[in-house]
C-alpha cells in the first residue's frame, strides 16, 4: 500500500507540470474554436446538474467558469441545478426520451439510458492520459461497449463520520478497524447514550455506502461478475445480516431502520448520534453552525470484514446526450471543462467534495487544508460501484431503486428472520434478472 | 345556529374544540415560524425548546432574499397559477354548462368521460407530456406549466361547476328564452352571473393546486429565473442531504402568505361556492 | 318569476334582435345539440390533445417493454402478469388501500367536527376559517419537510410532550417502527386534508334551512336526534363529493410519502404511485411502471363506484 502510494505520489508531481502545461494550451483551445465555427455557432450550451452538496462549488461554476467560457468562445452557457435525491433523475429520463433542448449533464444512473448518449472517448482518453490516468473501477461504469460514454468527475467519498470526544470518553481512541469492533465500540457507545445511527431506509446514498461495503466485508455478493448469476443467498450473506440485527439492537438508535439521507445529517448535528456513514456535508455544516462540535468530528474508512475493507462509490460522471444539435461544440465544452485550467479550480473550490477519479489530485496540495477529508480520497482505492462485481448496467440499477438489498437488512432489524429477508430478496432478484 | 347556549355549554361545545383543531392544524406552522428565525446552532442545540426562540433572527429572511430568485419565483408562481387557473375556469364552463343544463346526445358518456379523466395518475401522463411539450418547442417557459396544469384542473372544474349550474332553475333559463333572448344571451347575462360564488370557489381551489404542483413544473421549468417556489426552493436550498432548513420554512411561510390572504378575502365566497350546488341539485 | 332583476336586465336587449336574415342561423344555433357541441368542443379539443394523447401513450406503453432511451417491443399483459407475482406490489397495493382508508375516514370524521364547531357563531370567523386552511395551502415538499422535524426521535415535538409528560422515557420511532411509519404518514395526510373536508362540510351545513332545524326541536328532538336525522342525511351529498374528491387525491398521494419515508422501512409505506414511480424512474422500465400506474385506475374506479352505489341505496 505505501509503495503503490509513493509511485503515486511520484507520478501526480509529475502530473502538475504536465497540468500547467495543459493549462497553457487551454488558452488556444478557445481561439481554435473560434475560428472553426466562425459561421455556424450555437447560441448557447446547457449543462444540467444537481444542486452541488457544498453551495460554493455551484457560485464558482456561476460565477467563474460561465463568464469565462463565454470569453474564450462566445457561447452563452446555462447551468441548470436540479435538487438532487429524487428530481434529477425524472429530469434526465424526460430530457432523453423527449429530446429536450439540454446538451451535457452530470449523467446520473448512466445506466437507464447509455443509448442516448454521445461517444466521448477521445476527450475521456485524452484528459486520462493528460491528468495522471483514470481509477480503474470508473471505468466499469463510463465505459461501455468499448466505449467511453461519459467523462469520469469525481466521487462523493462516503465515509465513517464520527464524534471523537465520545469515541474517547468511551475509552476508543482509535476508530475500530474491524466490523467487530465497530459493534464493540457501539455497544459501548449506546450504553453511554451515544448510539449510532447508520442509514437503512429507502435513502439514496447512506444506505449502500456501509451496507454493500460490509456485505462485500463478509464475502456476501449480490450477483455475480458475470451480471446474470444471483449469489445473494449465502452463508456469508447470513453472517452479514445477522451481524445487522445485531448492531442495530446494541449499537444503534432505533429510527435509522427508515433514514432518508437528510436524517442522519440531523440526528448527527442534533447530537443524538455518536457515528454514521456519510459524505462530507455533516462536517462541513458543523464548521459553518456548529464551531464546537465542527472540532471534534472526524472521519474515517470503513472498517473491514473477513473478506477485506471496501467502499461504495458515489459517482458523478458527466456526460453528452446525442440529441445534442451541434455535438461537437458540446463536446469542446467538455473538454473545456475538464481542462485542468478550469477543473482543478473547480475541484478545490469546494474542500475536493468531488474527490477526482484522475490521480493527479491524488496528493493535491487542497487535502492537506482539512486532514479531516483525507479518507474521503483514499475511499477511491477500496470503492466499487454498487452494482460490483456485476457490470453497471441497468439491472443492477434496478435492484438499487428498489431496494433489494438495503431492504433485505432492514426487515432483519424489524424482525424478520435471516433465511426469510434473504429469501425475499433472492424472490426480487429473481424478478429483474429473469 | 338554533338558539342561544348558556357559557359552559358554549365552552365545550365550540371553544374546546375550536382550540383543539387550532393546535392540531397550525403547531407544525408555529414550528415552521420559530425554526424560520433562528439561526441553525440553536436549531440543532438538543437542549433548546423547539418551540422557543432564545435569539430571534431574520438571517434566513434576508439569505433567501439575497442569494436566491425567491420573489422571482413567487411572481413566476402567481402569474402561473392565475394564468392556468383562468384557462381552467374558462374551459371548465364550456364543458360544464351544456353537460349540466342542456339534452343532447353522448352527453351522459361524455359526463363519464370527464370524471375518468380525473382518474389518470401523473405518474402515466409525464413523459409523454414532456415530449408534447418539447414538439411545440415550449420547454423552458412558463407557458409550458400554464398548458399543462389546466389538464389537471379542468375535469375537476367542470365536475365542480356541474353541480353549481344545476342549481339554477331551469325556469329562469326557459322564461330568458320565451322572453326572446338567445341560448348564448340567457347563459352569460342570467345563469352565470347567478353562479359568481361556483366560480370563485372552483377558481381558489384550482389556485392552490396550481401553486403547489411539482412534477410538471420540475421537469418543463429549468432556469432558475422562470421557477415556481417549490421547484425553485427545493433546487436550490436543498443541497444532497444538506438541508437549508431556516430559509426553506422561512420560504414555505412566505410562499403561503398570499394564498393566506386572498382566501381570507373570499373565503365566504368559497364556502358558498364549493357544495352549494350539489346540497340543492 | 318576471320581477327577478336579471331577467329585467336581459329582456330588453333580447327584443332587439329580430333580424330576418340571420334567422335561420340563429334557429340552428339555439338547437341544444348545436349549441351544446359548439361549447363543448374546444375543450374537448384541449383535454383531447393534452390529456388524451399523453393517456394513450400510457395505456399502449403498459402493454409494451420500454427501458428509457430504447425501443419498444410488445409484451401483450406481460407487465402485468410480472406485477401480479411481485410481492412488493402486492404489499403496495395493501398498503395504498389501508392508507387511502384510514387517511379518508379520519378526515371525514375530523372535518365533520371541524365544520360543527366552525358553524357557531363567534368572532373572527373568516381570519379563523382561512388560518384553519394553512395546511392545505403550504406546499407539500414544504411541510413535508418540517414533519421531518416534528417526527424526530430526539428533537420532534411529538416526543419532547410525551417525555415531558413522562409518558415515556424514550419516545417511540415514528419513520423507523413500520407500523407506526404508515400511522405517521396517514397522519401527515390527514393533517393536511382536514382543512379541505372542514371547509366544504361547512359549507354543506350553512345551506341548510334553519326552519328545518327549528321544527325538528318543537318535535322534541334533542340535539344528537337532529344531527342524526335532519343534519346528517342532508350532508350526504356533500359528504359524497369531498369525500371522492378526496380519495382520488389520497390513493395518488405521492409527495408526501416520496419526502417522509421514500416507502420505507422495508416497504412498509410504499403505495402504488410510489412504487411505479421507483420502476419507471429507478429501474428505467418504462413499460412495467406504466402498468403499474395504470393498475390504479381500475383500482380506483372499483371503490368509487362502490360508493357511490352505496349512497344511492342510503
Amino acid at each position: 500500500m505505501a509503495r503503490s502510494d509513493c509511485f503515486r505520489g511520484s507520478t501526480s508531481r509529475r502530473d502538475f507540470l504536465k497540468l500547467s502545461v495543459a493549462g497553457a494550451a487551454g488558452a488556444t483551445v478557445g481561439a481554435d474554436w473560434r475560428l472553426r465555427k466562425a459561421s455556424a455557432k450555437p447560441a448557447q450550451i446547457t449543462f444540467l446538474r444537481e444542486s452541488s452538496y457544498v453551495k460554493e462549488f455551484d457560485d464558482y461554476f456561476k460565477n467563474v467558469l460561465i463568464p469565462r467560457y463565454q470569453q474564450d468562445t462566445g457561447i452563452k452557457l446555462v447551468y441548470e441545478i436540479v435538487a438532487a435525491g429524487g428530481s434529477a433523475v425524472p429530469r434526465l429520463v424526460s430530457i432523453v426520451e423527449s429530446k429536450a433542448p439540454v446538451d451535457a449533464g452530470w449523467v446520473q444512473q448512466e445506466w437507464l439510458y447509455r443509448e442516448a448518449l454521445l461517444d466521448v472517448s477521445d476527450i475521456a482518453e485524452e484528459v486520462g492520459k493528460q491528468q495522471g490516468g483514470w481509477y480503474p473501477e470508473i471505468k466499469s461504469l463510463s465505459v461501455w461497449g468499448g466505449k467511453w460514454k461519459s467523462v469520469p468527475f469525481g466521487n462523493i467519498g462516503q465515509t465513517m463520520v464520527y464524534r471523537r470526544d465520545w469515541f474517547d470518553a468511551a475509552g476508543i481512541h482509535t476508530f475500530p478497524d474491524t466490523w467487530e469492533e465497530f459493534l464493540e465500540a457501539g455497544t459501548k457507545l449506546k450504553k453511554a447514550g451515544h448510539p449510532y445511527g447508520m442509514s437503512m431506509g429507502h435513502g439514496f446514498a447512506d444506505n449502500n455506502s456501509w451496507l454493500l461495503p460490509l456485505l462485500w466485508g463478509f464475502g456476501g455478493q449480490v450477483v455475480a461478475k458475470d451480471g446474470k448469476t444471483i449469489t445473494l443467498d449465502s452463508a456469508e450473506t447470513a453472517r452479514a445480516v445477522d451481524y445487522v440485527r445485531k448492531l442495530y439492537k446494541d449499537a444503534c438508535i432505533d429510527d435509522c431502520v427508515g433514514w432518508l439521507d437528510p436524517a442522519n445529517n440531523k440526528a448527527f448535528l442534533t447530537s443524538q448520534i455518536s457515528c454514521t456513514n456519510n459524505a462530507m456535508s455533516i462536517l462541513i455544516s458543523a464548521k459553518r453552525d456548529l464551531p464546537d462540535m465542527g472540532k471534534v468530528i472526524d472521519h474515517a474508512l470503513n472498517p473491514k470484514g473477513p473478506k477485506g475493507r471496501f467502499h461504495s462509490l458515489v459517482p458523478v460522471t458527466h456526460g453528452i446526450f446525442n440529441h445534442t444539435p451541434d455535438p461537437e461544440a458540446a463536446k469542446h465544452f467538455l473538454r473545456w471543462l475538464m481542462d485542468p485550467k478550469q477543473v482543478a479550480a473547480w475541484y478545490r473550490s469546494a474542500f475536493m467534495y468531488h474527490a477526482p477519479f484522475l490521480h493527479a489530485y491524488d496528493r493535491d496540495p487542497e487535502w492537506d487544508k482539512e486532514p479531516r477529508f483525507k479518507p474521503d480520497q483514499r475511499v477511491l482505492e477500496t470503492g466499487k460501484l454498487v452494482s460490483w462485481p456485476a457490470p453497471a448496467d441497468r439491472k443492477a440499477g434496478e435492484v438499487v431503486n428498489k431496494w433489494i438489498v438495503i431492504d433485505m437488512f432492514a426487515k432483519a432489524c424489524t424482525g424478520v428472520p435471516t433465511k426469510a429477508a434473504i429469501a425475499d430478496a433472492a424472490t426480487g432478484l429473481k424478478q429483474i434478472y429473469g | 345556529m338554533v338558539g342561544e347556549l348558556t357559557w359552559p355549554r358554549r365552552l365545550l361545545g365550540l371553544w374546546v374544540p375550536l382550540a383543539a383543531l387550532f393546535v392540531f392544524a397550525l403547531f407544525p406552522f408555529a414550528w415552521m415560524a420559530a425554526t424560520s428565525l433562528k439561526a441553525n446552532a440553536e436549531l440543532y442545540d438538543p437542549a433548546a425548546n423547539p418551540m422557543w426562540i432564545r435569539h430571534p433572527s431574520l438571517v434566513h429572511y434576508i439569505d433567501l432574499f439575497k442569494e436566491t430568485n425567491f420573489v422571482v419565483w413567487i411572481g413566476n408562481t402567481m402569474l402561473v397559477a392565475l394564468v392556468s387557473t383562468l384557462i381552467s375556469l374558462l374551459l371548465g364552463v364550456m364543458l360544464a354548462y351544456p353537460l349540466a343544463r342542456m339534452r343532447f346526445p353522448a352527453a351522459g358518456l361524455l359526463a363519464i368521460s370527464v370524471a375518468v379523466a380525473y382518474l389518470v395518475p401523473q405518474t402515466l401522463l409525464f413523459v409523454p407530456m414532456a415530449d408534447l411539450i418539447n414538439r411545440m418547442k415550449l420547454g423552458d417557459s412558463l407557458s409550458a406549466v400554464m398548458l399543462t396544469y389546466p389538464t389537471l384542473l379542468v375535469p375537476f372544474c367542470a365536475w365542480l361547476l356541474i353541480g353549481y349550474f344545476k342549481t339554477v332553475p331551469r325556469e329562469l333559463e326557459e322564461a330568458a328564452l320565451i322572453d326572446g333572448a338567445s341560448r348564448w344571451r340567457a347563459m352569460t347575462r342570467v345563469i352565470l352571473p347567478l353562479c359568481t360564488p361556483g366560480f370563485l370557489s372552483a377558481g381558489i381551489f384550482a389556485f392552490t393546486l396550481a401553486q403547489n404542483e411539482f412534477l410538471y413544473a420540475l421537469l418543463f421549468l429549468n432556469t432558475s429565473t422562470i421557477r415556481t417556489v417549490p421547484v425553485g426552493v427545493t433546487g436550490e436550498l436543498i443541497r444532497g442531504d444538506a438541508f437549508y432548513w431556516g430559509q426553506l420554512m422561512a420560504a414555505a411561510l412566505l410562499g403561503s402568505l398570499p394564498v393566506v390572504l386572498i382566501y381570507s378575502f373570499f373565503v365566504k365566497y368559497y364556502v358558498a361556492g364549493l357544495t352549494a350546488g350539489s346540497v340543492k341539485g | 318569476m318576471s320581477t327577478n332583476p336579471v331577467l329585467e336586465a336581459a329582456r330588453p336587449a333580447a327584443r332587439a334582435v329580430p333580424v330576418r336574415r340571420a334567422f335561420q342561423l340563429r334557429e340552428w344555433l339555439e338547437r341544444e345539440a348545436v349549441f351544446s357541441w359548439l361549447m363543448l368542443t374546444p375543450p374537448l379539443l384541449f383535454l383531447l390533445a393534452f390529456l388524451g394523447y399523453p393517456f394513450c401513450y400510457g395505456v399502449y406503453l403498459s402493454f409494451v417493454r420500454r427501458p428509457v432511451a430504447q425501443p419498444a417491443t410488445f409484451v401483450g399483459l406481460g407487465n402485468f402478469v410480472n406485477l401480479w407475482s411481485d410481492s412488493i406490489f402486492w404489499q403496495a397495493v395493501w398498503n395504498t388501500f389501508r392508507f387511502t382508508g384510514a387517511a379518508t375516514v379520519l378526515k371525514l370524521v375530523g372535518g365533520l367536527g371541524m365544520a360543527l364547531v366552525m358553524h357557531q357563531n363567534f368572532r373572527m370567523k373568516g381570519v379563523t376559517r382561512a388560518l384553519l386552511l394553512l395546511p392545505f395551502i403550504v406546499p407539500t415538499v414544504l411541510s413535508t419537510v418540517a414533519w421531518q422535524w416534528i417526527l424526530d426521535p430526539g428533537m420532534g415535538m411529538f416526543n419532547r410532550i410525551l417525555m415531558y409528560v413522562g409518558l415515556v422515557t424514550q419516545g417511540p420511532s415514528w419513520l423507523g417502527n413500520p407500523t407506526l411509519a404508515l400511522v405517521s404518514v396517514i397522519l401527515v395526510n390527514t393533517w393536511r386534508g382536514l382543512p379541505f373536508f372542514g371547509i366544504t362540510i361547512l359549507a354543506g351545513l350553512q345551506t341548510i334551512p334553519t326552519e328545518l332545524m327549528e321544527t325538528a326541536t318543537i318535535d322534541g328532538a334533542g340535539s344528537w336526534q337532529r344531527f342524526r336525522y335532519v343534519t346528517l342525511p342532508l350532508l350526504m351529498p356533500v359528504i359524497f363529493i369531498v369525500t371522492t374528491f378526496s380519495i382520488i387525491f389520497t390513493f395518488f398521494d405521492f409527495q408526501l410519502v416520496y419526502v417522509l419515508t421514500g416507502g420505507g422501512p422495508a416497504n412498509a409505506t410504499h403505495l402504488m404511485a410510489t412504487y411505479a414511480y421507483s420502476i419507471s424512474m429507478g429501474g428505467g422500465q418504462m413499460g412495467l411502471g406504466s402498468a403499474a400506474a395504470l393498475a390504479m385506475v381500475p383500482m380506483l374506479g372499483l371503490v368509487l363506484v362502490a360508493m357511490s352505489s352505496y349512497v344511492r341505496k342510503a
